[in-house]
């Protein structure tokens, strides 16, 4: 009962501020109704005996009523509550005139409480009908009273009218000042919430705006944190309307107009980062999030933003990308170094070597151009010897060289043995300009150092000014010291390579000689010895005629040892006496050789075509040269057979992978079978003992030509001439 | 000669050393049982019937005198085709050379030459070489039956 009575008193939260005044209004006023009216009741027993009964009456039912009210308000039935007070307060009064005598009693008064009390129905409709209501029923009881419908009227006493004034004026004020209270509170709160709001809204650690529903944007509210945001005023804002487009930063100005566009159209909400220009000129980042706050029916009313400073996080995130960046480059560059060092160590052909790492380094930085130089014996000249692209390819057939002296990049840079950089090659004017690499912007030379000496340089182009970089300079500088340490290491290999060439070709020289000696030499030794011993028996029997073809066989093979000592000391003076080499029209050399042997070319009938015109300016020991032809075109002429028409053609056929020209003699004589040409080079090899020789020419010849750095080869059939080709460097 | 059977096949491109063989086996009344050839060419044809000696019926020799360094066909050559014969291969072959060199020897040797000898440079040291050598290979040593 306890409990009963407690949640009774209790009136309950309702989710609104005005639901909860009316609540409390109407609580009210029923406690109030039900306690005046048992006051009523007092009033009545003291002062008019005679309306006691029907006091009772009115008592019972409003304390009836108001407990139903407080029940449905504590049901959250306010509403039905109000309608119900309301109503039954209606019914006391309409009763109460009735039944004591119409329009006169003072109970008729009470219509203006009903009337006042209607205000608390939340239905406004309900409450006018409620008026309309009271004010008709007072209509209908004066037309019943006037035709006599009522009881005759009640004659109050003055103190019990007045009683009954003073319980509807107690009433009225009790409503008044509760209506009045309530709506103080209402005041206060939303007065208070609304502090609140603002108080967090200009508290927050971000700028609230307020701009206009349309594409212009004007500013119509910022917050204050707007001058510690930005420095200006906060009246610049509200003064300029357009001020914030005037401190966007020019870079972003058109993406934000675009966005602000976009969200223009759709509604969607605008989230944006951009720069601003703070009043002492600084550039922050901000973060610009906008809602369009539309009404109850849904119309834009405005776009509420945020902007929010990100300055600090896009610096970091800026840090992080130059990081990123930075890191990215070291990682290419530590690759390439590898890559480069691996080749470095693993290719010694130098024609492999360079080109590849030419190509390492353009490709994986993204250069335009790189070429490697390297200086050539005189050291005046540096020669390309490796570059990329097409262009590269270009400079390489036309053979490109630049001069060690300060006239260009490369030049200077072999010459001062240091790196040079030119970050817009058009103001330095060290780099010589090439028209084959017109988009060159930035340009660096390094030097190829190894063992302390300049042995050539790298030139490495790009297509954006300015891009290179200390750290560039020392990273690249690393491989082109490797790339130099490795041209230098394959230097030396070749150098290696050829000297145990030369050696194993000395050395079977040397076993052929030997072999010479204890064959060759032998050979007419034992016919000399042999014969002096049958000299003696001749000279012993009288045999004179066997006596001289004795003698003659042994007079023969001393000439014959002769012969082949002497051959053997102009082999081994070839290797040791070489004139120093000239620049001779090689058309000499063949008009030498032919004037010598003028006598058997006539001899034999035998037509020369030489192809004059063909033949370059060589390098060359003269006097060993003429040797070579005047033994190749004798050759020729000894092994002609019975060819009816002997010719021999000298001429050129073109160049071989070094580089050198291709001389050739050909006749048409008897020719040489395959299995006997690599023998016919071999010392004192004869094929054909019936004609004249020691066998030592074509020897001779292959030493001569091996000397000047050529090669000789035979292309023959049996019978069908032979052709010897051979190689000399040109001038 | 042809017709008569002979008892050495002399090869010798050297005319003087040819001499000199042949006078010093003329001691052993075989001279005119010598056969000499300047090349290896030629004395393959006659062995094998064939080139000049084609279509003739010739002697085989008892002993075959080889020099190594022969124009035309090479005297290691002349060799093979010899001991790669099946019927040729029975012939004793004695390799007489200026060369010591052991390439020559090993070379010999391993084409199945029966002997090698070198030119001793010296009268008698030289007779007394083919002194040997004809009662070595034509007396004391007994030969494979000879076909005709």
């Amino acid at each position: 009962m306890t409990k009963f009575a407690n949640r009774l008193f209790h009136i309950p939260e309702y989710s609104d501020n005005e639901s909860n005044v009316v609540a409390r209004l109407t609580y009210n006023a029923a406690i109030g109704l039900a306690l005046l009216s048992l006051a009523f009741v007092i009033i009545s027993a003291v002062v008019a005996p005679a309306l006691l009964e029907r006091a009772v009456i009115m008592a019972f039912m409003v304390i009836f009523t108001s407990f139903g009210v407080m029940v449905l308000i504590q049901n959250y039935k306010l509403q039905i509550a109000s309608i119900l007070l309301v109503s039954m307060m209606w019914l006391v009064i309409t009763v109460g005139a009735i039944t004591a005598g119409g329009v006169s009693a003072p109970i008729f008064i009470g219509y203006m409480i009903v009337i006042l009390a209607g205000g608390l129905i939340p239905n406004k409709r309900i409450g006018i009908f409620i008026s309309l209501a009271s004010i008709l029923t007072g209509i209908l009881v004066v037309i019943a009273e006037i035709n006599g419908l009522l009881p005759p009227p009640f004659q109050y006493s003055a103190i019990a009218r007045l009683g009954i004034y003073i319980f509807f004026f107690i009433v009225t004020f009790l409503l008044q000042t509760s209506n009045t209270r309530s709506l103080q509170m209402l005041l206060k709160q939303a007065l208070q919430s609304q502090a609140q709001y603002k108080s967090l809204l200009e508290n927050i650690p971000a700028t609230t705006y307020i701009n206009s529903k349309d594409e212009t944007a004007y500013t119509e509210y910022v917050s204050p944190q707007v001058e510690k945001l930005l420095g200006y005023p906060r009246n610049m804002f509200i003064l300029d309307t357009l001020f914030w487009k005037k401190i966007l930063h020019p870079e972003d100005y058109e993406r934000v107009m675009n966005a602000n566009h976009a969200v223009n159209m759709t509604g969607e909400l605008f989230n944006v980062e951009y720069r601003l220009i703070t009043k002492d000129q600084r550039v922050i980042w901000v973060k610009d999030e906008a809602t369009l706050v539309r009404n109850e029916s849904g119309a834009p009313q405005y776009w509420l933003g945020v902007w929010t400073d990100i300055t600090a996080r896009k610096h970091a995130e800026e840090e992080q990308a130059d990081l990123v960046s930075v890191m990215t480059k070291r990682t290419i560059q530590l690759q390439t170094a590898a890559e480069v060092s691996r080749a470095a160590s693993s290719i010694l052909d130098l024609n492999k070597l360079l080109p590849m790492v030419a190509d390492l380094i353009c490709n994986h930085f993204d250069y335009y151009y790189v070429g490697i130089f390297l200086i050539e014996e005189s050291k005046k000249w540096a020669i390309l010897s490796a570059a990329t692209g097409k262009q590269g390819q270009q400079m390489l057939d036309t053979n490109y060289r630049l001069k060690v002296e300060d006239s260009s990049m490369i030049g200077w840079c072999i010459k001062h043995g240091e790196a040079r950089i030119a970050l817009d090659v058009g103001e330095d004017a060290v780099r010589f300009k090439n028209p084959l690499l017109p988009l060159t912007r930035s340009e660096m030379a390094l030097p190829l150092i190894t063992r302390g000496e300049v042995i050539g340089a790298m030139t490495i182009q790009s297509q954006l000014p300015a891009t290179f970089t200390h750290v560039d300079i020392t990273a690249l500088q690393t491989m082109a010291d490797q790339v130099a340490n490795a041209i230098q290491n394959a230097r030396l290999f070749t150098e290696r390579v050829n000297l145990n060439r030369e050696l194993e070709t000395q050395n079977a020289e040397l076993e052929r000689f030997t072999y010479t000696v204890s064959h060759d030499l032998r050979s007419p030794l034992v016919t000399i010895r042999g014969f002096l011993g049958y000299l003696r028996q001749d000279a012993e029997s009288g045999d004179l005629i066997r006596f001289d073809k004795d003698l003659a066989r042994v007079a023969n093979a001393v000439d014959k040892m002769q012969a082949l000592l002497n051959d053997l000391l102009e082999l081994s003076r070839i290797g040791r006496i070489i004139n120093p080499p000239e620049k001779i029209p090689f058309r000499e050399i063949v008009a030498e050789a032919i004037e010598l042997l003028n006598g058997p070319l006539e001899e034999n009938d035998i037509r020369m075509i030489v192809q004059e015109e063909s033949f370059p300016n060589i390098f060359g020991d003269h006097a060993r040269l003429v040797e070579v032809m005047q033994n190749l075109v004798g050759n020729a002429a000894k092994f002609m057979g019975d060819q009816a028409h002997p010719t021999i053609e000298i001429g050129t056929d073109g160049e071989d992978a070094d580089k050198k020209t291709i001389f050739f003699v050909r006749d048409n004589g008897i020719g040489i079978d395959h299995q006997y040409h690599e023998r016919i080079f071999g010392l004192f090899n004869r094929l054909d003992p019936s004609i004249d020789g020691t066998g030592i020419g074509l020897t001779l010849v292959k030493r001569i030509i091996e000397i000047h750095g050529g090669r000789i080869w035979i292309q023959s059939e049996s019978g069908a001439g032979a052709t010897f080709y051979f190689t000399l460097p040109h001038a | 000669m042809v017709g008569e059977p002979i008892l050495v096949m002399l090869v010798e491109d050297n005319v003087d050393h040819a001499e000199l063989v042949i006078r010093t086996l003329e001691e052993h009344r075989i001279a005119n049982k010598v056969r000499h050839f300047l090349d290896g060419q030629s004395a393959l044809d006659y062995l094998f019937h064939r080139g000049d000696f084609a279509g003739q019926p010739q002697a085989r020799p008892h002993v075959i005198l080889l020099d190594l360094r022969l124009p035309r066909v090479d005297g290691i050559d002349v060799l093979k085709a010899i001991k790669e014969d099946d019927d040729l291969k029975a012939i004793p072959v004695v390799v007489l050379t200026t060369s010591e060199a052991e390439k020559d020897v090993a070379r010999a040797y391993y084409n199945h030459a029966n002997s090698y000898l070198v030119k001793p440079v010296g009268f008698e040291e030289f007779k007394k070489l083919m002194d040997d050598l004809g009662f070595y290979w034509l007396s004391w040593n007994t030969h494979p039956d000879i076909k005709e």
